[in-house]
């Protein structure tokens, strides 16, 4: 077969399509949407930036707002620092330690309706296992509404959030610990470092360059939140645990309001987009590359 | 000569094709399929030359869907439609004016109790837009061996709301250490849980024109009534209590001996209980201020698209599969099948099942209706995935003492408001 220039771009194509298709078009034609009315039966109405002035004076959406901080607050820390307490504990010379890894990873993989059952089973207010662990072994009088009280909502999810997505950090922490150079470990350990000594000074700057990776792809998870959400509270109770990923599903596939929907997703974007944008500015400071730089 | 005979079937399969017509069909049941199918080929059977494309999605992926292909001009001939979306999509020009062909139809043999929801205006004297599959209502589950064990006599028609409150004062049962073991009741703050209330004591949450959420006296009332049994009385669990189990699981698993939710959860009832118990279903209590009972049934319906351009056909359809065809086995347990000889079959067929007193359906069914369904519904009541908010979240917090209720119906009227005057910009 003759090589000719439009080879390459019949082999691209298909994926271009489909980027184009299911991505980048929808992304533009949200922004549209987002200057509009629009039912999704009816035509939409151009109203100008309306939605987003609906979107500002509207007390519910700095509630769900601050919700999105707060669970990336809880999320973000708790499942790295789980993601990474796994990795340093299956990244030994151990027996079973691949069958551990894969238990670890399972959550990850688990069927989020099966996911639902159990954690509905341990954050039960009367007959859960938490409150029981609670009440019968460190003697509360009563356990909290994990699921009921506007005060846990939120954090019972970011719980069962952590719990399933730690085993995926697992993993990529895995991975780059198993790149690290051991040879400055073993030298540091001549010189008398100790195992906290090593892990601090060595494993850990030699890690960052993956710490800031998974660090990045935590936080755009943490925006990210659906599935356990609409199967836990479905967002409540009165909106206590909506973030707006679910506030962005509740109007647009629930209400039908797509353009207030857009302007929300929009909203999602400029946060999202600011925090990681700052992380790239703050990257300096503690991600160490082992490549000399060019200067 | 092989070109010829070509020629002539190609020919032959066009003209089959321009005389055969196609109707287009989509529900929210994929669990019947089976059955549907066989429905539709008896249709076909019927009427030579016709095609009927059939699509099922359960709901969260039918309306979605529907949305899509409404925006695209592409609606099926004859769809599923729910009361909680109908005033949406009939105020938006989606549905066929069905008036016009119901000359013939024989309603006697039908519950048309539940038709006020699919005219418009609402009422006896609109159009309609939709015809009724089946129907539900709210019913009072009640647990009989826990009234045998203490000692209380069943409900009965004549039950005021302080013989309810007796009777569940009687069935919350506490251990020695006060910890209560069984709710005399399971008040939660869903539209199927709290509406009966409200209209079997004449109250209304919606103004005349249905365009704006006012509370009137006898419907505070009611709230009043209910959040007391939990905050007052304590004979109604807190919600938050409960959570970790199912609200529909808590009755059925033994928790409270008294419960108000739709009659489709007769078959979940079925399911849990077992022979664990005995249970059965009566009407919800009648409140002070009102003289007579008021139910509260709506219907799931079969709409024909407006721009359908088979809608004399469609209308057949319809007419066939919300009539005495469809088997009674494919009607979930407690929803009432339209057709009133459908629901004298299920009631046969489910004579040794509990309830015992399932035929309290016709009762209901007889009974003039009120709802509080508007466009925007689901948004101001609180539904499906927004379940947590609007009128449900407040009144959750009611019922786990964290509101108090004049509080809670300011807050669900303010935004409810909100919410219709994008609708209906005047009251």
């Amino acid at each position: 077969m003759r090589y000719r220039r439009i080879t390459p771009y019949l082999f691209i194509g298909p994926m271009i399509v489909g980027l184009l298709v299911f991505r980048l078009i929808p992304i533009v034609a949200s922004l549209a949407a987002s200057f509009t009315r629009w039912n999704v039966f009816t035509a939409p109405t151009w109203v100008g930036l309306a939605n987003y002035r609906a979107m500002l004076g509207s007390p519910d959406f700095w509630q769900i707002l601050r919700n999105t901080g707060v669970f990336a607050l809880l999320y973000v820390p708790g499942t790295m620092g789980l993601g990474l307490a796994l990795a340093l504990l299956v990244n030994r010379e151990l027996r079973g330690v691949t069958a551990l890894r894969g238990v670890f990873f399972m959550p990850y993989i688990t069927s989020v309706v099966a996911v639902a059952i159990v954690w509905r089973w341990i954050f039960a207010t009367q007959y859960g296992v938490l409150n029981y662990l609670l009440t019968r072994v460190f003697g509360m009088a009563q356990g909290p509404s994990w699921l009921g009280d506007a005060h846990y909502a939120l954090l019972a999810l970011a719980i069962v959030y952590v719990w399933q997505s730690s085993g995926f950090q697992m993993l990529l922490f895995l991975a780059g610990l198993q790149n690290l150079d051991l040879s400055l470990e073993e030298a540091a350990r001549c010189d008398g470092a100790t195992r906290w000594q090593v892990f601090r000074h060595i494993t850990l700057p030699l890690l960052s360059p993956m710490t800031f990776f998974i660090l990045i792809v935590s936080l755009i998870n943490s925006s990210k939140t659906f599935q356990v959400t609409y199967a836990l509270t479905g967002g409540g109770p009165q909106n206590a645990s909506t973030t707006l990923a679910y506030a962005i599903y509740q109007n647009a596939f629930v209400f039908f309001r797509m353009g207030y929907a857009s302007a929300l997703a929009y909203a999602l974007l400029v946060v999202v987009g600011a925090i990681t944008l700052a992380n790239f500015g703050l990257r300096r400071r503690w991600v160490y590359h082992d490549e000399p730089r060019a200067s | 000569m092989k070109s010829r005979f070509l020629i002539a079937s190609i020919t032959l399969a066009l003209l089959g094709l321009a005389s055969a017509q196609t109707l287009r069909y989509f529900s929210w049941e994929p669990n019947i399929t089976e059955q549907t199918n066989a429905l539709i080929k008896q249709f076909e059977a019927a009427h030579p030359g016709v095609k009927v494309q059939f699509e099922a999605d359960p709901p969260n992926q039918y309306w979605p869907k529907m949305s899509a292909l409404a925006a695209a001009h592409k609606l099926p001939d004859v769809f599923y439609m729910s009361s909680g979306y109908i005033d949406e999509w009939q105020t938006n020009g989606l549905l066929a004016d069905l008036q016009p062909f119901t000359k013939n139809v024989d309603w006697s043999q039908y519950f048309t109790g539940v038709l006020s929801t699919a005219r418009f205006p609402h009422g006896a004297n609109g159009d309609l837009y939709a015809v009724p599959i089946d129907w539900v209502g709210p019913v009072l589950y009640y647990n009989k061996t826990a009234f045998d064990k203490a000692g209380v006599a069943y409900p009965s028609a004549n039950w005021t709301w302080n013989d309810f409150l007796d009777a569940a004062k009687k069935l919350t049962v506490r251990d020695a250490n006060g910890k209560v073991t069984q709710w005399g009741f399971w008040a939660y703050g869903r539209y199927a849980h709290i509406e009966p209330w409200v209209f079997q004591n004449d109250g209304h949450i919606l103004n005349a024109a249905r365009t704006r959420i006012q509370v009137d006296a006898n419907a505070t009332a009611a709230l009043k009534f209910l959040a007391d049994l939990v905050n007052v009385d304590k004979v109604a669990p807190a919600p938050k209590l409960m959570s970790g189990v199912n609200q529909q699981d808590v009755f059925p698993q033994g928790l409270a001996a008294m419960w108000v939710d739709g009659s489709w959860n007769i078959a979940n009832n079925r399911k849990i209980i077992g022979d664990k118990f005995q249970w059965d279903i009566a009407m919800v209590p009648r409140g002070p201020a009102a003289t007579s009972d008021t139910a509260y049934t709506w219907p799931d319906m079969m709409a024909v698209s407006a721009n359908s351009k088979n809608k004399e056909l469609a209308w057949e359809f319809v007419q066939f599969m919300t009539g005495t065809a469809r088997p009674a086995d494919t009607y979930l347990a407690g929803t009432v099948p339209f057709a009133k000889a459908t629901e004298e079959a299920v009631l046969k067929s489910d004579a040794s099942n509990q309830p015992a007193h399932e035929s309290l359906m016709l009762e209901l069914g007889k009974l003039p209706s009120r709802t509080t369904f508007t466009p925007k519904w689901s948004e101001w009541r609180g539904y499906s995935a927004a379940g947590g908010g609007g009128m449900n979240g407040e009144l959750d917090k009611v019922f786990n003492g964290q509101e108090s209720l004049a509080d809670a119906i300011a807050a669900f009227t303010s935004y409810g408001n909100q919410v219709l005057a994008r609708v209906y910009p005047n009251p």
